[in-house]
């Protein structure tokens, strides 16, 4: 039998469409069973879902080179068998026909020009033209004036090689993931509560808990599967209750037993007034408190991550402080104790008998609470103090880092935690939660990498929104974005992301698998090779680590990132890169590419190709000569074993359905800081928050304070923006499934009908969402899946033809740098269309 | 007492001394016509959506769930305000669902379903009140607006077209058998629509217990 | 009107290879709107109201709704979907009966009734508009896979 390849097989179907559009019958058609086992076996592979953070294990079923279906995976904890109607589709989302198969360069008269009309370029011109602007910038303004922005989406070995070429290769910094826009302020939260990222408990919280708590998650659309837990556990217990808290009713609110719609922003009062009626309860966990908590009082005041010249920057007494200083429990009571049930009733707009059920459930020590949480909280410009204070009550209760009793941060992006957190792809961050500012962290990497010291730079890069803005400013001149739209989803397109991209002064580069909005913005764009096109690995929110093999070949030239970004290191030797008196000091690098540096360093190329699956192809290693996903892997690995961030090994992981790091001795840990579970816990102390050198969590007392913009006179309505069930973030992949594009084809105004009907609209009414930044124009829905209260209107942002972020805030949470995507105010304007 | 009645019922029959037979006849009958008049005004006000929802509890949990059905947001406009479902027209029917709401005025008296939780907790109840009465009229409401004589099944979906013939035309079932909950969100079933129907239950403890 | 054109010829473009044409707008989705520009929004489309079952990609892929689900109410009270769809209502419903896949707990033994964890139909099973595609999938049946497979077979060597 001859190898059957992807382009046989859409010749074979340009053919059978000519011949069924020319009436000529295709004899086999005839025959309506076919049963011989070399045809009707599949090929079963297991493979991550692509999409959010949940980490829903698929079996995907291949057949000469194509993808032919996809199911939940029954032996995978995490879905048991089960999808949401995304992952069901999974099957189609390479085969949009519009995939990107060779770089696009802007062109005019032969020639890359900024203004000019992309055209085909072979790989080699693709990479001299980026090598050039590369090498300029660097020689120029040095290593400040390029960046990367990555993704939650990168394997764990492209963050990996892509953070290892930008950090220790180029000597900057400037590398963030788009998960700034989505994890930030969980990392920073988890980072001040605890001193080590991610949660402590795990998805078999949802089998043990008593109480779910919602702070703005609309999980039955956003985590669908880990909603088929929480259903199954609530209508299968008729004691278990649900509690959800959105500033707007969807679809969560299907399964509430105590519904509560708040006041955006007020969350911060809920929270403290329910730490507050815990303590004037008696329900304080005196003895776990005593033991393992501290307290400390937080800086206030602290601004709202706008450029550094915005009056709202300048009003604030402590523009960016993460400061805080000792306190004891009794001033902890005195703090939150101004927070009474009336005052947040008041404040938040909830009933108070519904805010003090809500408070029993935290109270009562019989009842095991699941606290869940995911935009709503992080993307807010106190996110991080949010993240504070849902620890702040679990942690007064001693509900913690048991069965069911688990503060649950829950993600966005397949890979926010295995990658873009744990990889440390963010611009401060280094592997296992180190820093770039701590020079023993440095020389950590220094000496895992094999470089020399003082490669790594010392200063904190750009994060995800003062990239755009340095963009803009023409301080970054070279820009590669990876498997992310960040033109359709970074804040304030018009006035900071699309003039930083089309600024003159500029070179962007996007790779991605599809024409999106973020590559028309870019100077090159370089087809990507996408999810089972090549080997990957994938962290989920619960910590589990999965891995899949290359199934099917990528169109045409495609290439994954990570061989993108290892090939492109070859154009670049350490004399055009590092400064003299490094090498001077190091005579050995000296003349070397960075890819010798860098991947071909002993280490990462010492697997030999012999090492990977015979049955599974594998591009990047094939080009390179060496099993290099392996070696990447093992690498970073290093970096977490013996630091309570252990990864088995990497012949382990294709084998089995992910483990929970830490793994230690070949065992998953479930639950971290609690002995019996967590073996990095010292004996005889029950629990130990190890992250914190005295091994104490800390309890933070933070204040009300107000969102950057709200609604006046002019602007009148709350805006919030989201997600739908059926697409997934920007909708690159999820709009070419035709199904669920049919299912949900276009971005709706959702409006309450009091609001519609006093401005004289009505549903279907086409209207002009306007902010002091930029407008959209979209159609009104008055009775959909969600229902605001009046004064709020929510659009999602999967639509590439209604770009919301015309519209948004840049406004980030001071201290983690994450962007309010929830809050801005905004006017609507009927328009006659 | 015995004595007033006496004296009253003779001062009825006792023709009048002062005013004419004819004044007497007219007056009566201008008095009929406003007493009467005014009796049925008050009670078409009573008819109203304006008045159903000039209280909290129909405003807030039963009208707002109406909003976004086919009963009052729809292609053509014409919609059923609240008294077109929940009372009859018919004059007598009319009045004695009047005499039956005395009682939800109690309730409102007394806040039965003052608060959002009561209402959810009362919601059974108050359903299966309204389900038995359409039952029984054989959804005369409904037929009010709904002819079967009217129906052209030929624009109807394919479903609803076969299920209205083998049901609703054989008179085998009435509106309300099929069409609950879809002017108001249903009550709490109990997750009755995880579980076997009543009827069959019924059975079976019935072959039980012989 | 002038929409209709761009996305027509948008789409065309990518269907002669996309990349093969120099072009100023490559973002597909967009249908030739510059990004700076707002384009006019569709109108809402009507929702597939025609009872007729689509052909499934492939066996495991959930059905799609082929009728109009407004209003249709799943929450704590009740499950309207289940009031045709479930064993006992087939009979007067004649629609087809939720898969027996449906009655498997998390542990992969039959229950008693429909699996809680099944509960939320929508969350698997969605209704279709009369939306047309912004750009075609070129994923093709097992059926077609194995046609071109048996034909190569019988062919070239």
């Amino acid at each position: 039998m001859t190898e059957v390849t992807r382009r046989d097989v859409i010749k074979a179907q340009a053919v059978a469409a000519a011949a069924a559009a020319a009436g000529i019958p295709i004899p086999a058609a005839a025959q309506n069973l076919i049963t011989e086992a070399e045809l009707t076996d599949l090929k079963w592979s297991k493979a991550p879902c692509r999409f959010c953070g949940t980490g829903c294990s698929i079996m995907v079923a291949t057949k000469a080179g194509r993808v032919v279906a996809t199911h939940g995976d029954a032996e995978a904890e995490v879905n048991r068998g089960l999808n949401c109607v995304k992952g069901y589709f999974l099957s189609k989302i390479m085969y949009g026909q519009d995939r990107l198969t060779q770089p696009l360069l802007r062109k005019r008269d032969g020639q890359y020009h900024k203004d000019g009309d992309f055209e085909p370029v072979s790989w080699d011109e693709a990479f001299d033209t980026m090598a050039e602007k590369w090498k300029k910038a660097l020689a120029e303004k040095g290593p400040g004036a390029i960046g990367m922005f990555g993704s939650g989406q990168w394997t764990v070995w492209e963050g990996y090689a892509a953070a290892k070429l930008m950090k220790a290769g180029f000597r900057s910094n400037n590398i963030d993931p788009n998960a700034r826009h989505c994890m930030a302020s969980a990392v920073g939260g988890f980072m001040r509560t605890f001193g080590i990222d991610e949660p402590m408990g795990c998805y078999d919280d949802f089998e043990n808990a008593d109480a779910f708590v919602l702070w703005g998650s609309n999980m039955a659309e956003m985590h669908p599967i880990l909603w088929t837990r929480l259903a199954d556990r609530r209508f299968s217990h008729s004691h278990v209750k649900v509690a959800v808290l959105s500033t707007f009713i969807h679809r969560s609110f299907d399964l509430a037993d105590i519904p509560a719609v708040f006041t955006p922003h007020t969350d911060l009062v809920i929270l403290n007034y329910i730490a507050n009626y815990i303590i004037q309860n008696g329900a304080v966990n005196e003895d776990f408190v005593s033991k393992h908590v501290n307290f400390r009082k937080g800086a206030t005041d602290i601004g709202y991550g706008l450029r550094d010249d915005h009056p709202l920057q300048q009003a604030a007494a402590n523009p960016n402080s993460g400061a805080s200083e000792e306190m004891t429990f009794e001033e902890f009571a005195e703090f939150v104790s101004e927070y009474t049930l009336e005052k947040a009733a008041e404040m938040s707009g909830v009933p108070a008998d519904t805010l003090e059920n809500i408070a029993k459930l935290y109270a009562d020590p019989e009842t095991k609470v699941m606290s869940l949480w995911t935009m709503g909280v992080n993307q807010h410009t106190r996110g991080v103090w949010v993240n504070n204070m849902i620890y702040n009550v679990h942690l007064l209760t001693g509900k913690i880092s048991q069965p069911g009793n688990s503060p649950f941060s829950l993600t966005g992006q397949p890979s926010a935690c295995g990658t873009a957190r744990e990889v440390g792809t963010f611009s401060h961050r280094l592997p296992a939660d180190m820093v770039v500012k701590n020079p023993e962290h440095r020389a950590i990497a220094e000496k895992i990498w094999q470089l020399p010291e003082g490669t790594v730079p010392d200063w904190n890069g750009a994060h995800a929104v003062v990239q755009n803005r340095k963009l803009k400013d023409g301080e970054i001149n070279c820009y590669w974005v990876q498997v992310n739209n960040n033109m359709q989803a970074a804040p304030n397109m018009m006035e900071e992301g699309l003039p930083g991209y089309r600024n003159p002064d500029n070179f962007i580069v996007v790779s991605d698998a599809y024409p999106t909005v973020t590559a028309e913005a870019a100077d090159l764009i370089l087809p990507a090779a996408m999810w089972v096109e090549k080997e990957g690995a994938y962290g989920n929110a619960e910590r589990r680590t999965q891995f899949w093999y290359q199934l099917v070949n990528a169109p045409g030239e495609s290439k994954s990132d990570m061989w993108q970004v290892v090939e492109f290191s070859k154009r670049f030797t350490t004399d055009e890169v590092w400064p003299a008196e490094i090498l001077d000091a190091n005579p050995e690098y000296k003349g070397k590419t960075l890819f010798e540096v860098l991947f071909a360093n002993g280490k990462v190329d010492q697997y030999e190709l012999t090492e990977k699956a015979k049955e599974y192809g594998n591009h990047e290693s094939e080009d390179f000569g060496f099993y290099i996903q392996k070696g990447l892997f093992e690498e970073y690995a290093e970096f977490g074993r013996g630091k309570a961030h252990d990864l088995a090994s990497f012949d382990t992981y294709h084998e089995i359905r992910g483990l929970r790091w830490p793994v230690v001795d070949g065992k998953e840990t479930q639950w971290r800081f609690k002995e019996g579970y967590d073996p990095y816990v010292t004996p005889g102390s029950d629990f130990e928050f190890y992250g914190k050198p005295d091994g104490k969590a800390v309890i933070f007392a933070l204040p009300f304070e107000p969102a950057a913009e709200s609604p006046d006179e002019e602007y009148p309505f709350w805006l919030t923006t989201g997600r739908v069930l059926e697409h997934w973030h920007s909708g690159s992949m999820t709009q070419r499934v035709p199904e669920l594009h049919k299912a949900v084809p276009d971005a709706l105004v959702y409006m309450h009908p009091d609001d519609a009907q006093a401005m004289g609209v009505r549903r279907g009414s086409a209207v002009k969402v306007e902010s002091r930044r930029g407008h959209i124009v979209s159609r009104v829905e008055t009775r959909g899946r969600n229902k605001p209260p009046k004064g709020l209107i929510f659009v999602p942002w999967f639509d590439a033809r209604q770009l919301i972020n015309k519209v948004t805030l840049d406004a980030t949470d001071p201290l983690s740098k994450q962007t309010d995507f929830k809050k801005c105010a905004v006017k609507i304007v009927p328009v006659g269309v | 007492m015995l004595g007033f009645l006496r004296r009253t019922w003779g001062a009825v029959r006792r023709p009048s001394v002062h005013y004419s037979l004819g004044f007497l006849t007219m007056g009566g009958f201008v008095m009929g016509v406003v007493f009467w008049g005014g009796f049925n005004t008050a009670l078409e006000l009573t008819n109203t959506e304006t008045f159903c929802t000039g209280c909290h509890e129909m405003r807030d949990n039963v009208f707002v769930e109406l909003q976004p059905t086919i009963h009052y947001s729809n292609r053509s406009g014409v919609r059923a305000t609240c008294p077109d479902c929940h009372v009859p027209h018919e004059w007598t029917n009319k009045i004695a669902r009047k005499m039956q709401a005395s009682k939800e005025v109690w309730g409102k008296i007394f806040g039965t379903i003052n608060t959002r939780e009561k209402f959810l907790e009362k919601r059974l109840e108050l359903a299966q009140h309204e389900w038995a009465r359409l039952e029984a009229n054989d959804s005369l409401e409904c037929r009010n607006c709904h002819s079967a004589e009217s129906m052209d099944i030929t624009r109807q979906s394919t479903r609803a077209a076969e299920a209205h013939e083998r049901f609703l035309f054989t008179g085998e079932k009435t509106c309300i058998s099929c069409h609950k909950g879809i002017a108001h969100q249903l009550p709490d079933l109990g997750q009755a629509s995880l579980m076997a129907a009543p009827e069959a239950v019924a059975e079976l403890s019935g072959y039980l217990d012989q | 009107m002038k929409r209709q054109t761009a996305l027509i010829a948008a789409i065309l473009a990518a269907a002669i290879g996309g990349a093969a044409l120099a072009q100023q707008s490559v973002a597909t989705l967009r249908g030739g709107t510059p990004l700076a520009d707002n384009a006019d929004p569709m109108v809402i489309p009507k929702v597939v109201n025609t009872d007729l079952r689509q052909v499934r990609n492939y066996p495991e892929q959930p059905p799609l709704i082929p009728h109009k689900i407004d209003g249709y109410q799943i929450d704590l009270n009740a499950n309207k979907c289940l009031t045709c769809h479930s064993r006992e209502a087939i009979e007067i419903s004649q629609a087809p009966m939720v898969s027996i896949t449906h009655f498997m707990s998390r542990d992969n033994q039959f229950l008693a009734s429909v699996t809680p964890r099944r509960y939320f139909c929508n969350q698997c099973h969605v209704a279709q508009t009369e939306a047309r595609p912004l750009v075609e999938n070129g994923f093709v049946d097992i059926d077609s896979v194995l046609e071109y497979v048996k034909n190569q077979q019988g062919g070239s060597d």
